[in-house]
């Protein structure tokens, strides 16, 4: 199954939020690919602690790879190589994790046909590889977004599932931008409809996750006044309804991934250890993503029961 | 390593190397005999060798590719080599596919480069420019040349590219595997020498290496054909092992802090390993397309490391495990989802 995480702006923790959810499925068994698709700033590398590659891989990462300079991407074994000294002890029974690191230096470029064919071969080889495939892609209707939009059109990947992910902030301004990047005029659906997807198919597979959301109930708060909270339960109720009115209502939000402190300071992968032994991180945002991470391939939660 | 075919005139090779690709066929059903003969028609003046005896094989005619560049060297020297790369298609059982490239080197060649026409009637030749040192070659084709220099994984990749992009293919294989490539170079013999095997590595995940001596005179192609079968074998004992890989055995408690749902939801037995019975297990037969000269070397893989040995003990266990799943009523109708 192939999962593409998309945003309309940066800093909405997709990437974080996105390669947390690789992680959780990898623990479960899962084979796992992260593919780095986001080619303004590659921060995966960041994320899963792998050295070296940080900023991307110097001259075989995706970018190399989509304009045929190279014929394999560079793939980076998360469990052996990272430093984060938790996950190089390969939990027992987790599945193999691997990410696609992006080009250092590689923004964003204009291509055609080639760029699309090699990056159809590339999520069909993947396909045959891997259970789950965590495609990250540039913040807004970038590029990376109008290829994999017309990758999943293409009659190669008819019998290819895909699900689309588009993480937003709890906040006014990117509950309106998250809604606009999927129905606006030149959002996903349109894109995707222009490209030969079905609308109603397209509709049906994307859903969305609210990350970094503060939860009034939650001790993080708990030591503001009276009149704190009742501001805060009163902004969190408007913005269900201006989520519902823009069409992001409840019914089509996969998961919430409360605010997190430690996600805040530095992108990383929340662990059980994070949780239980340093405590560190809350027990709550742990929980947000393994519950995610179960739902993406739980149908009940994409319209099929 | 003697020449077959118009290319009789050049001159005795020293050096045969080659890199295999193999990896599942992306499609639910197999291919049927016809099917396969279509899939690999890679070229219109020549017919796929197709063959149902003993076992469904079907091989595609070679495609030539014309190189001009350095050849990688252990010791970065500089060897530009001029000739052209042969390089084919093969499907076992309708199910496993596999390119393999391969190209053989005579000791010296021309000083200068010589029009295409000499190098195109002595195809899967690539002829040094001056002397070469064979030995620095060979471990350098092993240990992977750099950028630019001669790489026939990169060929042998590019035409698995191609058969991948086929309609025939649906792109719903019934099981997640890893291709694997297997690189070979092969060194003459001993006068008096039968075919030996001098290392066979597991380097990376996927990379095999494989150094060979061959008799004077063993055609490049044959020395492929058991570089080919080995490359199968192997990748279907890897497979299969990471198809048991993913059983979950016991009584699969979830961990102290409940994962909900995810232990409990591990596939169950039967649906782990019936792609592997479906697809898989009938697949092993090595030799079936080894020539005579060569087959000594399977003896040596089947004393050690043991190959046959492993496969049937995977194949017990797989057997075993339905056995006890036949027993527990329970799961004999799940469904197949991969």
């Amino acid at each position: 199954m192939l999962v593409f995480a998309a945003s309309d702006k940066g800093g909405t923790g997709r990437s974080v939020t996105s390669a947390n959810l690789a992680y959780q499925r990898a623990l479960t068994g899962d084979h796992v690919a992260y593919v780095d698709f986001d080619f303004g700033s590659p921060t995966a590398a960041a994320v899963f602690d792998v050295p070296g590659v940080v900023r991307g891989t110097e001259e075989r990462g995706l970018h190399s790879y989509l304009e045929g300079e190279v014929n394999e991407p560079a793939r980076i074994d998360v469990w052996r190589q990272t430093e984060h000294p938790l996950l190089r002890a390969r939990p027992n029974q987790s599945g193999r994790l691997v990410l696609f690191p992006g080009d250092a230096g590689g923004g964003e470029f204009a291509t055609g046909e080639d760029a699309l064919e090699r990056c159809i071969d590339l999520l069909l080889r993947l396909n045959g590889e891997f259970d789950v495939i965590v495609v990250d892609l540039s913040a807004g209707r970038s590029y990376a977004v109008d290829m994999v939009l017309a990758a999943t059109a293409h009659p190669r990947m008819r019998n290819v599932p895909f699900r689309w992910l588009v993480f937003h902030r709890w906040t006014r301004q990117h509950v309106i931008a998250a809604a606009g990047l999927v129905h606006k005029e030149h959002g996903i659906i349109k894109g995707g409809v222009e490209r030969g997807h079905d609308e109603e198919a397209l509709r049906g597979a994307i859903r969305f996750v609210r990350a970094a959301v503060p939860d009034p109930e939650s001790p993080l708060w708990s030591h503001g006044t009276p009149a704190q909270a009742a501001w805060m339960q009163a902004c969190d109720e408007a913005l269900r309804r201006l989520a519902a009115d823009h069409g992001i209502g409840d019914s089509v939000v996969l998961g919430v991934v409360p605010l997190e402190p430690i996600l805040q300071w530095r992108e990383q992968l929340i662990t059980e250890e994070d949780v239980l032994s340093t405590q560190i991180a809350n027990k709550e945002t742990l929980e947000a993503l393994e519950e995610i991470a179960l739902r993406l391939t739980d149908d009940s939660y994409w319209g099929r029961p | 390593m003697g020449d077959s075919g118009p290319g009789e005139s050049a001159p005795r090779a020293v050096l045969a190397c080659g890199e295999v690709r193999t990896c599942l066929l992306p499609t639910r059903q197999a291919l049927d005999i016809r099917a396969a003969a279509q899939f690999l028609g890679l070229r219109a003046d020549e017919r796929v060798l197709l063959s149902e005896r003993p076992n469904l094989y079907a091989r595609s005619p070679d495609i030539l590719t014309g190189v001009d560049c350095p050849l990688p060297t252990a010791n970065g020297a500089r060897v530009r080599a001029v000739g052209t790369v042969a390089a084919r298609a093969a499907l076992t059982e309708g199910r496993v596919l596999q390119t393999s490239a391969h190209f053989r080197l005579p000791a010296d060649g021309p000083d200068q480069r010589q029009p295409w026409g000499h190098y195109l009637v002595r195809p899967g030749v690539v002829e040094p420019l001056g002397k070469l040192s064979h030995e620095t070659v060979a471990q350098g084709v092993l240990g992977g040349g750099r950028h630019g220099e001669l790489d026939v994984g990169l060929i042998a990749d590019a035409l698995l590219t191609r058969l991948l992009r086929h309609p025939l293919l649906d792109q719903r294989p019934p099981l997640r595997s890893r291709p694997t490539r297997l690189r070979w170079v092969a060194l003459p013999a001993g006068p008096y020498d039968g075919p030996s095997i001098e290392r066979f590595t597991l380097a990376e995940d996927e990379l095999r290496t494989v150094r060979l001596r061959v008799p004077e005179g063993t055609p490049s192609a044959e020395i492929a054909g058991f570089c080919d079968d080995l490359a199968l074998h192997d990748w279907l004992l890897t497979t299969v092992v990471r198809v048991l890989d993913g059983l979950t055995l016991g009584s699969q408690e979830p961990p102290a802090r409940g994962r909900a749902g995810a232990v409990q939801d591990r596939p169950a037995v039967v649906r782990v390993v019936r792609p592997a019975v479906d697809h898989l297990l009938h697949l092993w037969m090595p030799r079936a397309r080894v020539v005579k000269d060569l087959a000594p070397l399977w003896e040596v893989l089947e004393e050690r490391p043991g190959f046959t040995r492993q496969w049937q003990a995977l194949v017990q266990r797989i057997r075993d495990q339905l056995t006890l799943h036949a027993i527990g009523s329970l799961y004999r109708e799940v469904e197949l989802t991969p």
